[in-house]
């Protein structure tokens, strides 16, 4: 089996392994525990990690609060500012109201549509189909009451990086705080939080090689005063703004993965584009009637995303019984994907893509064979159409 | 994604998957693009017999399978027989889901019009 669908998660790096093994067993402890050894050398461990975390990312280790993944860290930064402003500012006259897009992850629309439904005013911005936010649209959108742009560096489905430099400068230039869901370009793409100028990051281990269950957003402490309320309350770990016993193996292998990809990364990046490339270029010469969905310029290395004409996108994945990759698909549920619903596919064509996510450990020899499947069921399926 | 062993087993090996043309070939057709799923089944019949049963399908594995599964029953079935396939068997032989026994509705239809069809 050929797994590419390092989008959705990858496998643990075996250093990372490695190196959270003894946090398991012998070195078991606390890291709140204050008065012994075990509790020391865990917390040692965690800060060792948060500060691989936070060199990766340009920001410093009190910047980052460890968090049980993305998605809470999403929760955390949307929910978190939205309480501090209706705290600070009252109903009347205060910022009460948050910008994002239409491709973002439900992680992040989610939270945001809670917040709607409590009373905040919410803009979901179109994307065109490039799926590339037009920031002069964002400038105007915004209003002096906008508390928070969420916007992600990149895109789970499409692979598309967002510019959000220019989308920090003009959220700032109204007093709105820059959210991003970095999940997918943290350890793949260079990705700082100085030259970017945001004010929160959401990361997860396990899309970079690092365990399930454990992630961190950044919040920015240099230079602005950004406020954020915690989701969970229970004993004021990490600065009071996430409560609970700190998950630290999950975390020394997080901070593992991080070491890694900040050493590894400009390798990584080249060859894993060019097995993209060749991927694409293998399925363009079998495959007519082949669109890639989103701008190829600004992408993700490792990812493609592609849609093909005249087959039913379920049948296609359920044909290629041993390459992993996904759709917007499933066989009880023929949802369309919303991101690319977004760029202005119809379902059908929605429907019938696949995303192609390469990593660590993608060979040649994997994306050649993928290709030639592709390829392969989508010429079956057309021949066995009638229409 | 979880579908039953048949219903893959069936996508993976298509046997039947094909046109027929010439003498005594009913044709039944039903859905349409818009729907998500057009269904073609074609059978060849002799005297009071079914000799041959091809299918064609635009759509998910479901509705793949339904038609296979359809076109089976028909290959050599007596006319009389093929009274005998419901959506229901379908269903029970595929383990589909309930958001898919349309397409089973859609195979008994398709394979029923091209029986009534074929002279």
């Amino acid at each position: 089996m050929i797994y590419l669908d390092h989008h959705a998660t990858t496998p643990v790096d075996a250093r990372v392994l490695e190196a959270m093994l003894p946090f398991f067993s012998e070195r078991f402890g606390n890291a709140a525990s204050k008065q012994h050894r075990f509790g020391w050398d865990a917390n040692d461990a965690v800060e060792r990690a948060r500060k691989q975390i936070a060199t990766l990312i340009g920001a410093g280790s009190r910047d980052i609060v460890f968090t049980s993944g993305a998605t809470e860290a999403n929760n955390l930064a949307i929910k978190g500012v939205a309480r501090a402003a209706e705290g600070a500012e009252g109903s009347e006259g205060g910022r009460d109201h948050i910008v994002t897009i239409a491709t973002e992850h439900k992680a992040v629309l989610d939270p945001i549509a809670t917040l709607q439904r409590r009373g905040w005013r919410v803009t979901v911005l179109p994307v065109p189909a490039s799926g590339i936010v037009d920031v002069s649209a964002l400038a105007d959108a915004l209003t002096e009451r906008t508390a928070l742009v969420s916007v992600m560096a990149a895109n789970n489905e499409i692979g598309v990086l967002q510019p959000i430099r220019e989308i920090a400068v003009v959220a700032h230039a109204k007093g709105a705080w820059v959210h991003t869901d970095a999940v997918q370009a943290v350890g793949k793409v260079a990705f700082d939080v100085e030259e970017l100028d945001v004010d929160f990051a959401s990361m997860s281990a396990h899309k970079a090689y690092g365990p399930k269950g454990v992630g961190a957003l950044y919040v920015r402490r240099k230079n602005r005063d950004v406020k954020v309320v915690a989701e969970i309350d229970g004993g004021g770990h990490e600065r009071g703004m996430r409560s609970g016993t700190l998950n630290v193996p999950g975390i020394v292998g997080f901070g593992k993965a991080a070491e890694i990809a900040r050493a590894e990364m400009p390798a990584e990046a080249t060859r894993v584009a060019a097995l993209r490339d060749r991927l694409l270029d293998g399925l363009r010469a079998k495959t007519d009637g082949l669109t890639v969905n989103g701008s190829m310029e600004m992408r993700l290395p490792g990812n493609v995303n592609v849609s093909f004409a005249g087959v039913d996108g379920e049948a296609l994945l359920v044909s290629l019984d041993d390459v992993a990759v996904s759709s917007g698909a499933a066989c009880t549920q023929a949802e369309p994907s919303h991101v690319l619903i977004a760029l202005g596919l119809s379902n059908d064509r929605a429907l019938a893509s696949l995303r192609f996510g390469i990593g660590r450990w993608t060979t040649a020899a994997d994306v050649d064979y993928a290709a030639k499947k592709v390829s392969d069921v989508v010429a079956r399926l057309r021949q066995m159409s009638p229409v | 994604m979880k579908c039953s062993d048949e219903v893959l087993r069936r996508v993976r090996d298509l046997r039947r998957a094909g046109s027929l043309q010439g003498d005594h070939v009913g044709t039944g057709e039903v859905g349409t693009l818009d729907e998500g799923t057009v269904m073609r089944i074609q059978v060849r019949r002799e005297g009071d017999r079914i000799v041959e049963a091809r299918f064609k399908v635009f759509g998910c594995s479901a509705a793949i399978a339904s038609a296979s599964l359809v076109a089976e029953w028909l290959d050599g079935a007596a006319i009389e027989e093929t009274g005998t396939m419901t959506p229901e068997r379908i269903v029970r032989q595929l383990a589909l889901a309930p958001e898919r026994e349309h397409v089973a509705r859609m195979a008994v239809e398709a394979g029923l019009d091209a029986v009534r069809t074929a002279k």
